[in-house]
Parts: structure tokens; sequence; C-alpha cells
């Protein structure tokens, strides 16, 4: 069904949106029947949005286990907890529920701290929380995992919002604490370990972010594993361009005296193509430094095949190398591995 | 503990008179033919006169200016080939923790690329 693909969709914004339509603003519904209300929103106020939903096989797996309000089995749990919601305070809700499930939610909630933390800043008082464990109780599979990730990245963007709706998955104590900025997971201890933990881990995966943008062709390895590889293969890349360069200009003897100058005044002219002539390959080198192979692998190709650094052959010969890497020009890289974020190409 | 990434240019223009007035010393001295010794010189310049670039505001800089002072194997280190560790491929990398790390060596992967690109340029300039 739309709706329910659309409630575990992979992506907050149409609810977002729906909210900022103005259908949202029945709260008082919203403790009670937090699951109803993106449902009637997504009827009321259904856009092309929900297109892209049907096309998350992620949510496939999810979409028999979101009956409609009321009906199916997994929703009965909900339905139960629902029925406590006006007896009981919120605290006692959160406890039951959290007696139901506490250890469904320690796999699902692991995978995306940061958008979780970011998320239950936003938290507003209230009834999130009970919904938002009833709802954990009732899926405690891996598949939530997935849709937790998610709905969790994208909470991240629509987080300024503070709906209640993103907080369904919302750590089960946090509710009464909104002044403790860093929550626990729901079955997760609070203690200061994991918090620290969390908070390492968070670090980790921005400095993890920023070296993807610095080293190129790194937009699509996802995976901290593949992603350390590339940047220790990018590394020794560099490393051993730079003693490349270092050897070609032990030969070149005399330093000129000009070439201060010229230098500075290329890096602050950023000459464009200022030298067309490839380098001449002088035949005293030899080979005992290996080409860069990973310019080689990704430059001399087609730019449409990626780098295959596992394949690059580790010696080449000189001559053929230096000017295949002379005459890129680095069209084909964008990013430009040489490191050129501000110029453009420069013919060699 | 996030330092911003340097400005590139601002680390190339440092780079770049380091490096040539390194170059031009070495050029003077004796002893220095058409050898091997050269490369390995050129190479310890190049290294050398980056970090001295960037100066003592990041570990991996420290680091290889402390190697320097301390007249160890300064100039061994690439060549051997370290294992297939960033610990070993960043300057300094191994006493450091994780997070430290990864922030050193993005900024280390700054430096190289500026000095790749200086380099580079100064090939250019001086054998059209």
């Amino acid at each position: 069904m739309c709706s329910e693909s659309m409630f575990y969709g992979s992506n907050w914004d149409p609810i977002v949106s729906l909210s900022q339509s103005g259908n949202f603003g029945n709260s008082s519904i919203v403790s009670q029947s937090e699951f109803a209300n993106p449902l009637m929103l997504e009827n009321q106020a259904m856009g092309g949005s929900l297109a892209q939903f049907h096309s998350d096989s992620g949510l496939v797996d999810l979409v028999p286990r979101l009956p409609n309000f009321g009906s199916g089995s997994s929703f009965s749990e909900m339905v139960t907890s629902f029925g406590h919601n006006p007896d009981s305070s919120p605290n006692l809700q959160k406890g039951a529920t959290q007696d139901h499930c506490p250890n469904s939610d320690g796999g699902m909630l692991g995978a995306s701290p940061y958008g979780k933390r970011k998320r239950e800043r936003e938290v507003q008082q209230g009834a999130s929380p009970k919904s938002g464990e009833e709802k954990q109780c009732k899926d405690p599979s891996g598949d939530t995992s997935r849709e937790d990730d998610k709905r969790k990245q994208k909470s991240e963007k629509g987080v300024a919002r503070g709906k209640q709706a993103k907080d369904d998955r919302s750590g089960a104590e946090p509710s009464k604490e909104d002044y403790i900025h860093v929550r626990a997971k729901r079955g997760q201890a609070t203690n200061s370990h994991s918090l620290a933990e969390r908070v390492r881990r968070e670090r980790i995966s921005e400095r993890m972010r920023l070296l993807q943008e610095l080293v190129p062709g790194c937009n699509k390895i996802t995976g901290k594993a593949m992603m350390l590889d590339e940047i220790i293969n990018y590394v020794q890349s560099l490393q051993q361009q730079v003693e490349f360069l270092s050897m070609k200009l032990a030969t070149v003897n005399p330093e000129l005296n000009m070439d201060i100058d010229r230098l500075l005044s290329k890096d602050i002219l950023q000459l464009h193509g200022g030298n067309t002539t490839p380098l001449g390959v002088s035949p005293g080198m030899g080979s005992s430094i290996p080409f860069p192979p990973y310019l080689q692998g990704s430059f001399n190709n087609a730019p449409g095949t990626g780098p295959p650094f596992h394949s690059l052959p580790q010696q080449h010969v000189w001559n053929t190398e230096l000017q295949g890497l002379l005459q890129m020009g680095f069209d084909p890289d964008p990013s430009g591995i040489m490191g050129r974020s501000g110029s453009s190409k420069m013919e060699l | 503990m996030n330092i911003q990434p340097p400005n590139s240019s601002s680390i190339k223009s440092r780079f770049a008179v380091k490096f040539v007035q390194a170059m031009k010393r070495l050029s003077k001295r004796r002893g220095m033919g058409d050898r091997y010794k050269r490369y390995r010189a050129t190479r310890a310049a190049a290294r050398v006169s980056l970090a001295a670039a960037v100066g003592p505001e990041r570990a991996w800089s420290r680091a290889v200016l402390r190697r320097i002072k301390k007249r160890r194997g300064l100039i061994g280190r690439t060549t051997t080939n370290p294992r297939r560790n960033l610990r070993g491929l960043v300057p300094g990398g191994k006493g450091m923790d994780y997070c430290s790390l990864l922030s050193e060596t993005a900024h280390y992967i700054t430096c190289l690329q500026a000095q790749v690109q200086v380099m580079q340029d100064m090939l250019h300039l001086s054998s059209p």
C-alpha cells in the first residue's frame, strides 16, 4: 500500500512536506495515533512524492508488515499499547513498552546514531516517545534497520521541523531529558562509555566523509573498509608521484633564477593550459620507481571506466606512462587527481 | 579538534619558495653529481620543505620535522613501501588515535596534492 510504504518510507521528505502543508496540525491526536496521522496525511496530501517510494525495494519487506491501522497482527501490539495511553503517564508507558522489546532495537539503532541524535534534539515533549516505542516493539527484525538508517539519515535533513512523527524511533527514555543532547539509543546503556563511543563514531564518520570528498572517485564507494583502501591507495600514489617528480627534478639540473617568480605567478594567476608541450623524456632515467598506477588507471582509460585499482600493473615503461600522464590534461577528472582543486585542466 | 583544511595556494607558495631554495642549495653542493644521491637529496628536500611550509600546527608536519632533527631515517621511509596501513603512510601516524589519524590524513592529502602541483609546475618551467 502506498500509505505504508510512505510511512516507513526511506524518505521522510514527503511527510515533511505533508506537515508543511498544514495537515499535521492535529497534534492532539498524534499522541494516540502516531501511526495514523501520517497515513491519514498521506491520503490527504499525496503528492507525486509517493512514487519514489514504490521503487524502494527496501520497503517491500516492510509493506506487508504495515497493514492499515488497526488491522493486522503487527499492529496489534501497537493497538494494545495504545490502549494504555490514556491511562498511564508517558513514563509508565515507556516503561511498559521498553520491557517488551528492549533488545530488538539494539541492533537496529546501532546503525546511525548520528541521525538519531540529531532528531532527538528536536523532540517535543509528550506523546511521541510512546508511540515510538510501540513501533519499535512492533518491528524487531532486521528489516527495520535499513528503514531506520534511511529514516534517520533523512531526518537529519528535515530535523528542523521537530515533528513528532520523526521521533518514532527515538530512544525510549529521552523524552523527559530534553536537555541532554546526546540520547541513548533504545535498549542501550546510557552510561558515559556508550555515549562517548557514539560521539567517537560520529567523529570518525565525519572525518571519513571529509576524506571521501578529498579522494577523487570515492563518491560511489560506501563502506569504511573500501574507503580506507581507497585512501591508502591515493596517499601511496601521491607519495610515489612526489618521488617520481623529485627524480625528474634532480636530473633537470640548474634551477633557473626566474623559476621562483614564474612559479609564484603561476600559482597566483592559475595559468590554464600554459604549457602545452609535453616534457621531454630523459632516457637516462631508470624505471625502478613504478609509475603511479593510480593515475595511470584513472586517466588513461576512458573516463567512463572506473579506475581498476586492483588490476593495475605495478611496472610500467617510463616513456609511455610519462607521455600518457602528460597528455592527459586532467580533463576526465573534474576533481583533479593532481589536486588542482582551483584550477582547470593544465596541459602537460 | 577539527582544524579546517589548509588554504591550498598558501601552502603551494610557501612550499615552492622553500623547495626552490633547497634545490638551489643542493645544486651548489659538492658531491652531487648526476647520481642517485641527488635524487635522494631532492626527495628529502621536497619532504622537508613541505613540512616546513605547513609548520608545526599539524601532527604530521611536526613528526617530519622531529625526524629531521633526530637525523634518523628520514629518507628511507617511503622507498621501503610500508605496509598497506594508513598509520604507516602518514608521518607520525603510529602514535595517534584513529580520529586524529583521519583528520591528519585529510590535511596530509591536501598538502601532498599541493606539493605535486608545485613540483609539476617547476618541471614544466625548467624544461619546456
